[in-house]
């Protein structure tokens, strides 16, 4: 068993990294269950609506989990929930803007999805006692999700015509940026994985690649042959960029402020 | 590819029986197991399986939509 990690033995940095890591993965879990949520009414069938809600449920559950990590640093989480603006967002950039079509969620359950599951599970084996404790039971969950986006990405990708098109050209806008946010490297990435926090960037990209190669040829995409964005932003460790303003008015629950009673 | 009938079949506790819930349409083996864990969520399941409508022999009927669904897999 690893050594699990005194968060008080952290120094400034330490803590500043701890909650980079801890931010880009819950609001990419808070971002990634609004833009499930927007599908629940216009999904293919009954029954993948009703699978779609069940994983907007369930990432909204997942993020609540990991924003509550943040009370290792002594950090209220609620502020953080509710009263951010965009610009400080730390999701991947993929979730930026609504998809605009059913094949690009279905990518984002491949690729965000996938990614995030790869991160998780190097953050469970890691030295983060709360971690270790709280995210075996998402990636449990996660299973459905995997299967789900698989299946529906080898049927578009069967398919052919505007199906086919849509769905490459969401993989090939998505890929670049989920490869820069899973495969940080800076200085407070490197700091985690030097705490024994999450594995190091290699090999999440590495595990991520073996994770979705079979399923992205299926669109004659080569995972192996796509580069990451350019272009980082250190201090929220992701690219560029900000999630749009209606989407974190809904994460933030602004339309109910006046009943938040938590 | 057409989307298949599963029929879905759970447990609440390990004592008892396996009952048929519903059933769900499904693409494949895969999407069944997902679509029924979500689509029949309302109890703690101890036990779901799924199984596909045409895998399933009708005994002492041959109108039901059991022998529907085999009649109609055998002709294809």
């Amino acid at each position: 068993m690893t050594d699990v990690l005194d968060v008080a033995s952290l120094d400034a940095d330490g803590r500043r990294a701890l909650e980079r890591l801890i931010l880009t993965l819950a609001d990419s879990k808070r971002l990634l269950g609004i833009r499930y949520s927007d599908w629940l009414l216009g999904a293919p069938s009954i029954e993948t609506g009703i699978a779609t809600s069940s994983m907007a449920q369930d990432e909204w559950g997942h993020a609540r989990l990991v924003y509550a990590m943040l009370k290792d640093l002594d950090i209220d989480p609620v502020t953080v929930e509710h009263d951010r603006s965009p610009e400080e967002y730390a999701s991947v950039g993929a979730l930026d803007a609504e998809m605009p079509d059913w094949a690009a969620l279905v990518a984002a359950m491949v690729l965000v999805d996938g990614a995030l599951t790869t991160a998780l599970a190097s953050f469970a084996e890691g030295t983060l006692e709360s971690a270790r404790g709280r995210v075996p039971k998402m990636l449990a969950e996660e299973e459905f999700h995997a299967s789900l986006g698989a299946a529906w990405y080898r049927r578009l990708a069967e398919s052919g015509g505007d199906a086919r098109r849509l769905l490459v050209e969401a993989t090939e806008a998505m890929l670049p940026d989920v490869l820069a946010w899973l495969g940080a490297d800076d200085a407070p990435a490197r700091a985690m994985v030097d705490a024994g926090v999450i594995g190091p960037a290699d090999e999440l990209v590495s595990a991520f690649r073996d994770r979705v190669r079979d399923v992205v040829a299926l669109a004659d995409i080569d995972v192996d042959g796509t580069t990451a964005s350019t272009g980082w932003d250190e201090a929220r460790g992701r690219t560029p960029g900000h999630p749009d303003e209606h989407a974190v008015e809904r994460v933030r629950g602004d339309k109910n402020r006046a009943l938040f009673v938590e | 590819m057409l989307e298949k009938v599963y029929d879905v079949f759970a447990r609440k506790d390990r004592g008892d029986q396996l009952v048929h819930i519903g059933y769900v349409d499904a693409m494949d083996d895969e999407t069944a197991k997902v679509h029924a864990w979500t689509t029949y969520d309302e109890e703690r399941w101890f036990e779901m399986c799924v199984v596909e409508r045409t895998a399933i022999v009708p005994v002492n009927r041959d109108d039901g939509p059991f022998a529907k669904a085999r009649r109609a897999a055998d002709h294809d």
